[in-house]
């Protein structure tokens, strides 16, 4: 059979985001698989040299417009460990509640496009209209429905007064029941089923050998999540539940993340109704020692890390940044391989890739290429 | 989740091959060498063990790159194996063969520092730019964009 | 200077393209916010299609091109490529901080850092993403400025410069 090269994107429908693959088929089946993902490499972690925490704080948050929140908490929660500063107990609670909310939003704007990538456009409708109803709590909370700026170094910029806290608690009873019905739905709905089951699997040992990490691994049954492994904000403190399953491909993964909706829905009503009293930040120094961290957090995607360097300054010696996508590149090419072309969009989308956070990777695989001069079949463009 | 692991056992895990410190409640580091590495990174891997690769995370100070290579497991204690490697000439063995994750970020790492990975199977300029010039390293503390160079984009008498 | 006035055919073709445009989105290496409000207008709370707007993946059948993003080394060549292909009249939408002047990402090596540096903009939105509420005023103020030009044959009357070829070609 000739070897087909097809490159996907930037300009895919099935992608929102410019990623460039080149998948080298054999027929119907996937061989090969390169990635390029220099198209949304901004050049962040040079910029943030150069800027002062304040400064610093919007620009990493716009390392990502969807966990925008897990960017500046990581970066905050790092410097503020390297200065020894321990935020108030009612900011940790109000960063919990902000992070919860983040991450509800992220899996319900996930279902909306994992429901669009198989044709159920009526779940991608509903998915969404729910969202705004978190969208509208945060911009309440924070002024922002997107890229909230809610932290500090040494805590959270603004508090939350009893009204917001009761205009959030109101919508919850609402969302809840709609997740319910979703994930009733997602049980019996025939065509998700189909495409999702036996799609993409992961065994548990390769989603450790491939460093998976998120709703991918936990769905593998790789029992890792940063918020109980190594707390942080408020999670020690709060009742929650780790969402785990064994089917190990895409349908496991959107059981893993309704379930997550459900446990984060739990976990801000449950800091709402129990919001410490206090300030809300303390005042830090304007540098920081000399220190190095490594702080982690369980974004929407998965483990987020910031590895920070400080050198007694206001600014970073070094930060630098791994995103829980580039982290789950490696599974996404190992599942790949012998499948049908027809599967990359589902495969690609079931990792809940936010390609901005990952602005370059490559996979190591590569074949013999590419020039052979077949040119791309038309059949994906436009 | 099992027990978290002691100082001493990774001490005892990569004796020969590295040293070891603590460096917070749930951090451990092993400085070792660019030949030592791959034979301290196994043992972390095998012997403590540390199943999961979190990432490789670079700095480069005034003397030294340095590449960190922080390994985790069901302990959920962090195994940090630290390298430093001449701004000269800095080149390591690869270990995306021993840990696969590592295939991209050493790549990450090979185009914004120049670090070379020995028997990496495919290490060359993809994170940047198709037109970014092969030998300069933008995240190299010394490194500063040129005016009369070109990045790569559109050159601005293309688009009149 | 006003200019011929428009055949029949003509007004019948500017009025749907008044009524019913059609939008391509070109990410140029955005963090993905703008792109999600945008998509936030398509989604039964904002409803642009009440408008006749249609989202399409083709620039081929394009009217606006809306760009989110402050434009990559990378995708600057290829927001060229993607804007030469839209037949005229086409119009261009920047989207946010970083489509007026690179927002937070202003000076990074890896940027061009403006949509303007590599297409001519007609419309910029102001915001860090801009709300929905703000991309569907922008929208209808294009469609506002579409409707304008068609009437001036063209978009020369308010750029002060010679007709692009094509703008007044006969349908």
């Amino acid at each position: 059979m000739t070897r087909v090269v097809v490159p996907i994107g930037p300009q895919h429908p099935a992608l929102k985001e410019p990623v460039n693959f080149r998948v080298i088929a054999d027929g119907e089946r996937i061989v090969e698989l390169e990635l390029n993902l220099s198209y949304s490499h901004r050049g962040i972690e040079k910029a943030a040299e150069q800027r002062d925490f304040i400064r610093a704080l919007p620009l990493i948050e716009r390392v990502c417009g969807i966990c925008s929140h897990s960017h500046t908490t990581a970066f905050s929660k790092g410097i503020e460990e390297i200065m020894g500063v321990e935020v108030p107990p009612r900011a940790q609670y109000i960063r919990t509640i902000i992070a919860e909310l983040e991450r509800m939003h992220s899996h319900l704007l996930w279902l909306g496009v994992a429901a669009h990538e198989v044709g159920f456009n009526t779940l991608f409708m509903w998915t969404w209209r729910d969202r705004e109803a978190i969208q509208d709590t945060l911009e309440e909370m924070t002024g922002n429905r997107v890229h909230y700026i809610m932290n500090e170094v040494g805590g959270v910029r603004l508090d939350l007064s009893p009204l917001q806290v009761e205009a959030a608690l109101v919508r919850l009873p609402v969302l809840e029941e709609r997740i319910r019905a979703y994930v009733e739905m997602v049980e019996a709905e025939e065509t998700m089923l189909t495409r999702f089951r036996g799609v993409g699997c992961l065994s548990r040992d390769e989603a450790l050998c491939f460093g998976a990490v998120g709703p991918t691994a936990r769905a593998s049954g790789v029992d890792y999540d940063v918020r109980r492994d190594d707390p942080y904000l408020a999670y020690a403190e709060i009742p929650w539940n780790v969402v785990t399953d064994t089917n190990g491909d895409v349908y496991g993964r959107t059981r893993v993340r309704i379930g997550e909706l459900g446990e984060s829905l739990a976990m801000v009503r449950y800091c709402l109704e129990h919001l410490p009293d206090g300030p809300i930040r303390v005042s830090v120094p304007k540098t920081a020692p000399p220190g190095e961290i490594l702080s982690r957090y369980e974004a929407p995607r998965g483990e987020l890390v910031h590895f920070i360097r400080t050198n007694g300054t206001d600014r970073v010696e070094r930060i630098d940044i791994r995103t829980p996508t580039l982290a789950n590149w490696t599974s996404v090419a190992h599942c790949l391989i012998g499948r049908p072309l027809a599967d990359v969009p589902v495969i690609v989308a079931a990792i809940d890739p936010c390609l901005s956070c990952t602005s370059r990777i490559t996979v190591s695989n590569r074949g013999e290429d590419a020039a052979s001069g077949t040119p791309p079949r038309t059949g994906w463009e436009g | 989740m099992t027990e978290p692991v002691t100082l001493e056992m990774v001490a005892g895990a990569v004796e020969g091959v590295g040293g070891a410190e603590r460096v917070r409640a749930n951090r451990i580091r092993v400085r070792t060498t660019s030949d030592n590495v791959r034979e301290a990174i196994q043992r972390v891997n095998r012997v403590l063990p540390c199943d999961r690769l979190i990432s490789i995370s670079t700095v480069d100070t005034a003397d030294a790159i340095e590449l960190h290579y922080h390994l985790i497991g069901q302990h959920r204690t962090i195994v940090t194996v630290t390298v430093e490697l001449p701004r000269d000439k800095p080149e390591i063995q690869t270990v995306s063969d021993l840990l696969p994750p590592a295939g991209l970020y050493e790549r990450q790492i090979h185009d914004l520092f120049g670090v070379v990975f020995r028997g990496h199977p495919g290490l060359t300029q993809l994170v940047l730019n198709d037109d970014w010039p092969p030998d300069e390293h933008p995240l190299r503390k010394d490194w500063k964009p040129d005016p009369r160079t070109f990045y790569g984009g559109v050159r601005q008498q293309e688009v009149g | 200077m006003t200019g011929p006035s428009p055949t029949l055919s003509r007004r019948l073709l500017n009025w749907a393209r008044g009524k019913s445009p059609w939008v391509t989105i070109f990410n140029s290496g955005s963090c993905n916010a703008c792109d999600i409000e945008i998509l936030a207008c398509l989604m039964p709370r904002f409803d642009v299609e009440r408008f006749g707007i249609l989202a399409r993946g083709s620039p081929r059948h394009a009217d606006i091109l809306i760009v989110t993003g402050a434009v990559t080394r990378q995708q600057a060549p290829r927001l060229r490529r993607v804007w030469e292909q839209i037949p005229e009249p086409k119009y261009v939408i920047a989207m946010g901080a970083c489509g007026a002047g690179g927002g937070v990402f202003q000076g990074l090596y890896h940027m061009e850092g403006s949509v303007e540096r590599v297409v001519p903009v007609d419309v910029f939105v102001a915001g860090c993403p801009p709300r929905p509420d703000e991309i569907i005023n922008a929208v209808v103020t294009c469609l506002g400025l579409m409707a304008e030009d068609a009437a001036h044959g063209g978009r020369a009357w308010r750029m002060g410069t010679a007709p692009v070829p094509g703008a007044e070609a006969s349908t």
